[in-house]
């Protein structure tokens, strides 16, 4: 009996000394975080010193009936849901679209694909925003890339016209047809159009003419600067591309081990017995995979309420805050000017139960349709 | 009995041409996905100069200057040692603390393990990020704001959640009767751990270190409110000074988002495997 309490004591310390140091951490990290959170946002305290400052009390919950007044929280929380279904709808479906055709060998070399697909997962967030905000900017790559192939049709279709033998026909008819290439900018550039053109144009001896197209190109063609991330209307278009270009391949990932897991046997004599490819996806894959879809979409809804560093690298919510999410709106409300804690932390809660509500509501339709397994 | 046959020459077709869109799909999104990156890796070599005439083709002179300047910079020279010491530390004490918890609570019966673990398992669910206010204000209160310390603390705290939880299943699993027997043997349950439970965790070890090496390298969230100072940064902060204003100095900020990629990349190549199958099973939430 007393070597049996001793066990148990010693069990017990043992049990202590070992879970202790992780839940001192947790304690000190997340639960009382909470707590303060929870706690500020009912309050008004306004920043310095915690404790023997300016003295600040719970004050009940005008922060929270501030914050939902406020059109900025809505145009946020509206961002966050576009988020969200482009990760539900957008990376889901095409990361298990790369899964099955992986898995299915409809094409060679699975390490190879699964390796390049997931790659960008793996870089820094900031790195990723960054580089799209270059890719993006008015003078970027893309901008670049249709300036250059614009030039290049304008060059061709101007050499037809003029040739570079030195037949030039300096008729109103071909000039007329280069003005209507250039479009309306070229014919505003002369008060008289044809007949300066056509100066211009013999101002060029014959073996000039490369020249000539050269110049000519550069006059009547204009660049397109656009403005992918500073157009208001347009501005969460290229952030949700970026988002569904940096996370596919995690849903990939995911669907991809958990269908090798099935038992390769049960699709093959399904083949056999005469069983198509559609028919395996929705009697075999699908129902298999149920649990995974639900998972990963419990991954993709609270990863997208919670996400801040790519939209604070790549437009930091601009412009004039269109992009702003739920994260961003918190972090100015806090960081940025006068902080305003309370307000901060009523949004912060908000999201968290915005986030977790998302989720018991995925669950439930879990409940209701799938358990197929 | 000509169905069977002209069926499966359909057949066939069918398959040709399922596997032509499948190339097709896969080639147009690999394009996409590796472009960019080329697109910055060969850009970082050429002169803020040259990138405004040539911005889509090869570098016609390589410039390393941008690499020394960025470094510079960016002061990564400090900001290396920095990210490399919150990762390592990061993920040996989430492995350490998980693993000891998880071995407490899946072979050491106890009532308090309901609400222990059970705590831990609701964390999974939250997100540090939606809590840097009152981190923010509890890491001043406790006078720890811009140290190492602080910085360790919460990023340890982000990674147990899912790190207890993986570990604890994992051992689970592991036979009680080797726990057992071991006790009748009289070792104590330190030893225990040291000499079976270790050893025996590798696997789980490996996949909480695959998943806390790539999140805390390149987590920045948090970091960001954690410290001010420059001795204390990290990789991520440090590449953020190249946004804003330095965005037109395309030299210097393409070598400084490449020297900010690098070493991932190369972790990814070497650690592939690894790390895919370290993603899949730590993909838990809820």
């Amino acid at each position: 009996m007393t070597k049996a309490k001793r066990i148990d004591r010693e069990a017990g310390r043992a049990y202590w000394m070992m879970s202790l140091p992780a839940f001192l951490v947790y304690l000190l990290v997340m639960a009382f975080p909470i707590g303060l959170s929870i706690v500020l946002s009912l309050s008004n305290y306004s920043g310095g010193k915690m404790f023997g400052g300016e003295q600040w009390s719970i004050v009940g919950f005008e922060q929270y009936a501030r914050v939902v007044r406020d059109p900025w929280f809505w145009n946020a929380l509206k961002n966050n849901f576009y988020i969200v279904l482009v990760s539900v709808f957008g990376q889901l479906p095409l990361g298990f679209v790369f899964a099955y055709i992986i898995y299915r060998r409809l094409v060679k070399w699975p390490d190879f694909w699964q390796g390049i697909l997931y790659l960008p997962n793996i870089i820094s967030i900031i790195v990723v925003g960054l580089l799209w905000q270059e890719i993006f900017s008015p003078n970027g790559p893309i901008a670049e890339a249709i300036n250059l192939s614009a030039r290049h049709q304008f060059e061709s279709k101007l050499t037809a016209i003029i040739g570079l033998k030195g037949h030039l026909d300096l008729g109103d008819g071909a000039l007329g047809r280069m003005l209507a290439l250039g479009g309306p900018q070229a014919v505003n550039m002369f008060t008289n159009p044809l007949p300066e053109l056509r100066d211009l144009i013999k101002s060029y001896p014959v073996d000039q003419y490369k020249q000539l197209i050269n110049d000519l190109t550069n006059l009547f063609v204009t660049r397109w600067t656009p403005q992918f991330l500073d157009k208001k209307d347009v501005a969460m278009l290229p952030v949700l591309f970026v988002i569904l270009w940096m996370y596919t391949g995690m849903y990939l990932i995911l669907f991809l081990a958990n269908m090798q897991k099935i038992d390769t046997q049960i699709i093959e004599s399904a083949r056999i017995d005469g069983a198509n490819e559609a028919q395996v996806m929705r009697h075999i894959i699908l129902p298999a995979l149920s649990g995974t879809v639900v998972n990963s979409a419990i991954l993709a809804i609270s990863g997208s309420l919670s996400s801040f560093a790519l939209i604070f690298a790549l437009t930091g919510g601009g412009p004039s805050r269109v992009t702003e999410i739920l994260s961003i709106y918190m972090y100015n409300n806090a960081f940025l000017g006068r902080p305003n804690f309370p307000l901060a932390n009523a949004i912060a809660l908000i999201t968290v139960v915005i986030s977790m509500l998302l989720v018991l509501l995925t669950k439930a339709v879990e409940g209701r349709y799938g358990g197929k397994e | 009995m000509p169905e069977p046959h002209a069926t499966s020459a359909l057949g066939r077709l069918g398959g040709h041409a399922a596997k032509a869109l499948a190339y097709l799909v896969m080639i147009l999104f690999a394009v996409m996905t590796v472009y960019p990156l080329l697109w910055l890796a060969m850009s970082s070599f050429k002169s803020t100069r040259e990138f405004q005439l040539n911005m889509l083709g090869l570098p016609r002179t390589i410039v390393l200057d941008n690499f020394k300047l960025a470094w510079d910079f960016g002061e990564f020279g400090k900001l290396f040692p920095n990210s490399i010491i919150y990762t390592a530390g990061t993920t040996i004490g989430v492995i350490l603390l998980s693993v000891l918890a998880g071995f407490a609570f899946s072979k050491i019966p106890s009532r308090a393990t309901k609400w222990i673990y059970g705590s831990f398992v609701i964390g999974i669910l939250l997100t540090l990020n939606s809590l840097m206010i009152p981190l923010f204000i509890e890491v001043n209160v406790l006078g720890i704001y811009n140290t190492r310390f602080a910085v360790l603390l919460v990023y340890i705290g982000a990674g147990l959640p899912i790190g207890i939880y993986l570990a604890t299943e994992y051992i689970k699993a592991i036979p009680t009767a080797l726990v057992e027997s071991a006790r009748i043997d009289g070792a104590g349950y330190f030893r225990i751990f040291w000499k079976i439970i270790l050893p025996m965790s590798v696997p789980v070890a490996t996949t909480l270190a695959i998943l806390n090496i790539t999140g805390t390298w390149n987590e920045f969230a948090l970091i960001n409110i954690l410290v001010s100072k420059t001795d204390l940064k990290s990789l991520p902060l440090g590449i953020y000074k190249f946004s804003g204003s330095l965005s037109t100095d395309y030299g210097k900020q393409f070598a400084a988002l490449t020297i900010g990629m690098a070493p991932m990349i190369l972790f990814y190549v070497v650690f592939r495997k690894q790390i895919t199958r370290g993603v899949a099973a730590g993909a838990v939430k809820g």
